[in-house]
């Protein structure tokens, strides 16, 4: 990669400028949009400022008393924001362990030279599907099929199986499923393209050299592929992760905004949202973000540290092969 | 070096923030000449009306613009909100001119500098207007901000042929004679259960019977969230229904509450004013499935109104002189409100064409009700209305207490646990309000 770069800086044009020229939009909106913003709610959460009706109380110096009432805000006898944030975190698991199995499952099959799988690319586009429609329309069709007036109450009303109404979204466990469900639907097909490049980077020569010493595929893909596929592995999983602590739409829809039953598919953002929509409380709501903002930090921090042990740490900033 | 910019420019920006907030007020806020004509609503209830009777009479260079978001959870007020914090600054063709409100919220806009004073615009005679939606529309100072082209006294809707099976007849004189207190309610509740029927299809049903009965407002003057002996009677009494199965354990607005307005439905009563029947009642105005003229309507336990949509003028507006004919049309032009009552059943805001109405069962008779003149039922219910204990806050109490309360029906919580979920939603949403 050094050779030619210097061959040109031989003749004296340095075309590296333009590199940094052409990214410089991505900066700057980036800067206008996401920064600036990012830099304002921390500056709000130390100020008392919301709307009373349509009169604006505040901006007025608060310090941390924001930080401090989301702490005494309690359910349960434990702070909400705790309670939101244990909500978030088990659904995002309960949708997040089957994705990456079934996704790790289907990329291994799908770039396994010997299985040879025909017809890939109009599964790769099934798979993917679900990622297209956007999760608000999704969890309203989800919503619909599992209503007391849908087709699944009705199978099981049918089918013996329950004998009274029973409201798949005013039962805890239920509810929480199906958020995970929409989670895992619309994301292991992404996950699974993401995978995919990840195990076609690695040379197949090392697992041709392999089998020919006789490794089955199970220790194939254990010693060989899920090794090397570590720091892609890392990536989806801190993605899905940060995805997950932003979870949004698809409980708000299946819940009115309400966290139905009792709170617990009340989600951060949701929260954020609810603070925000009718109050306008910047304060509170910027508080809380801040709290999500260093919470999705500590958590991609401790999933980096758990999937890429120290010394392949070091490999890596040996370069490439 | 890096902190220090940033504390800069944390300092710039928030200090930015705070000189926008400081618009200066303008004596005069409104003014004509406005190319489009912008209105924010919640449902299509009143487009379809302006259509129908209005939008002829609007000048050819004006385009009419709506802007409707659904009013649950607040989205409406949300979206309301926002544009009219931007009126000042918005481009001419952008300005809120005219937005709809509803009882839970009117409130919150007829008092505040958001809207004009009608009279200023034009809209000067209130004298066939029911006092209580001119009372609603009315800032603290006693200034009037919009009007209303509906009155919403509400009645208890009731299936004539459930009726003669309950009740063993189906005139609205002797239903109201069987229904006229909350224990006779009770009693017929029983006997409907027995022959397989539910008295009411929601568990919310009668929450605005109760609510509107209030004594005391949801927020008093310090700011304490307050609950009303009328919204406790409401819990006591649901918690009975929902128990003995006397009613449904869904929503007011939910598919299988609404379902029960079929034919093969299987429920004794619904509660609602002439909008209610006519215009969220379209389950049971279904050619096919529905048992349009098997209602009929009556007074019922206690005297209350529900909802109502009053068109108010935004500050800003420059359509000042449209703004102002379109809400005397709908108010004080005969023509027009007679076909309100006439095509599409309304109650009208202007007692002189109600009492044509009243006074004449042939002109009067709605189909839907078997012939029934509501006009006259709802003419002597009007006097009962009061204005009375409403905050800026009300849509997301009511609205939360019953979905926070419906977890309880359901069966996910416990009572007490429902009770303490709605404190925290209240404390969550409004930070000013002192939940005890």
């Amino acid at each position: 990669m050094e050779k030619p770069a210097k061959t040109k800086k031989k003749h004296g044009v340095s075309y590296a400028k333009w590199g940094y020229i052409f990214i410089l939009p991505f900066f700057i909106t980036y800067f206008i949009w996401s920064f600036v913003p990012q830099v304002l709610t921390f500056g709000y959460s130390f100020f008392k400022m919301y709307r009373s009706g349509l009169d604006q109380i505040g901006p007025e110096w608060n310090g941390i008393q924001n930080y401090v009432e989301l702490f005494t805000t309690k359910l349960d006898g434990i702070p909400t924001v705790v309670k939101y944030a244990g909500n978030t975190m088990i659904m995002w698991i309960a949708g997040a362990i089957p994705q990456f199995l079934i996704a790790l499952l289907l990329a291994v099959w799908f770039t396994s030279f010997r299985l040879n799988i025909k017809g890939q690319g109009f599964f790769k586009t099934v798979i993917y599907m679900p990622n297209l429609i956007m999760a608000s329309a999704f969890s309203m069709l989800i919503w619909t099929v599992f209503s007391v007036t849908g087709p699944v109450h009705s199978l099981f009303v049918n089918s013996n199986l329950i004998t009274e109404e029973f409201d798949f979204f005013f039962n805890k466990v239920s509810a929480r499923s199906i958020v995970a469900g929409i989670n895992f639907l619309m994301w292991f097909g992404n996950t699974t393209i993401v995978l995919m490049a990840g195990i076609m980077g690695i040379d197949q020569s090392l697992v041709e050299a392999a089998m020919i010493d006789g490794a089955s595929s199970i220790k194939v893909f254990f010693k060989i592929t899920l090794p090397l596929l570590m720091p892609i592995l890392t990536y989806a999983v801190i993605t899905s992760l940060i995805g997950g602590i932003n979870m949004y739409d698809v409980p708000f829809i299946l819940s009115k905004g309400y966290g139905t039953p009792d709170n617990t598919t009340m989600t951060l953002i949701m929260n954020v949202q609810q603070k925000l929509s009718t109050a306008k409380n910047y304060g509170s709501a910027g508080a809380l973000s801040v709290l999500i903002f260093f919470f999705s930090a500590a958590l991609s921090l401790v999933v980096f540290k758990f999937f890429v042990p120290h010394d392949s740490l070091k490999n890596m900033k040996k370069g490439g092969k | 070096m890096k902190k220090r910019v940033i504390a800069l420019l944390l300092v710039a920006v928030m200090a930015m923030g705070m000189f926008a907030g400081c618009g200066k007020k303008e004596e005069k806020n409104f003014s004509d000449g406005g190319k489009v004509l912008n209105i924010y609503a919640w449902n299509e209830e009143f487009k379809g009306f302006f259509e129908k009777y209005y939008a002829s009479k609007i000048p050819s260079d004006v385009k009419v613009n709506w802007i409707i978001n659904v009013s649950d959870n607040g989205l409406y007020q949300q979206k309301l909100d926002d544009a009219l914090a931007a009126q000042a600054n918005a481009s001419a063709d952008d300005k809120v001119d005219i937005f709809l409100a509803e009882a839970d919220f009117i409130t919150k806009y007829a008092d505040s500098n958001a809207t004009v004073d009608v009279k200023a615009l034009g809209v000067t005679d209130f004298s066939n207007m029911y006092n209580y939606t001119v009372q609603a529309a009315s800032d603290s100072k006693g200034v009037v901000k919009g009007v209303s082209f509906q009155c919403c006294p509400s009645a208890l809707i009731y299936r004539r042929s459930i009726a003669k099976d309950v009740l063993g007849t189906d005139d609205p004189a002797k239903v109201q004679e069987a229904l006229n207190s909350w224990s006779k309610f009770e009693s017929v509740a029983a006997t409907a259960k027995e022959k397989g029927y539910y008295m009411t299809a929601s568990f919310a049903s009668t929450f605005r019977v109760f609510s509107n009965n209030c004594t005391s407002a949801w927020v008093n003057g310090n700011k304490e969230l307050v609950f009303d002996k009328a919204i406790n009677d409401w819990i006591a009494q649901t918690d009975m229904f929902v128990e003995k199965q006397y009613t449904l354990k869904d929503g007011i607005w939910d598919d299988p509450t609404t379902d029960q307005m079929y034919k093969d439905g299987k429920t004794f009563c619904f509660f609602g004013p002439a909008w209610y029947f006519n215009f969220s009642m379209t389950k049971a105005q279904d050619a096919e499935k529905g048992c349009s003229g098997d209602w009929a309507i009556c007074q019922g336990p206690q005297a209350h109104f529900w909802g109502g949509t009053w068109i108010l003028g935004a500050a800003g507006t420059d359509n000042a002189t449209l703004v102002a004919d379109i809400m005397n049309a709908f108010t004080n032009d005969k023509d027009i409100v007679s076909k309100l009552v006439e095509n599409e059943g309304q109650y009208p805001n202007n007692k002189a064409v109600a009492a044509t109405y009243a006074a004449d069962d042939t002109k009067g008779a709605v189909a839907f009700l078997g012939g029934q003149n509501a006009t006259a039922v709802f003419a002597a219910m009007t006097d009962n209305i009061k204005w009375e204990n409403h905050t800026k806050y009300d849509q997301l109490l009511n609205e939360g207490l019953q979905n926070k309360l419906q977890e309880f029906y359901k069966g996910s919580v416990s009572k007490e646990k429902a009770m303490e979920n709605f404190k925290t939603y209240i404390k969550e949403t409004y930070p000013e309000i002192v939940v005890k």
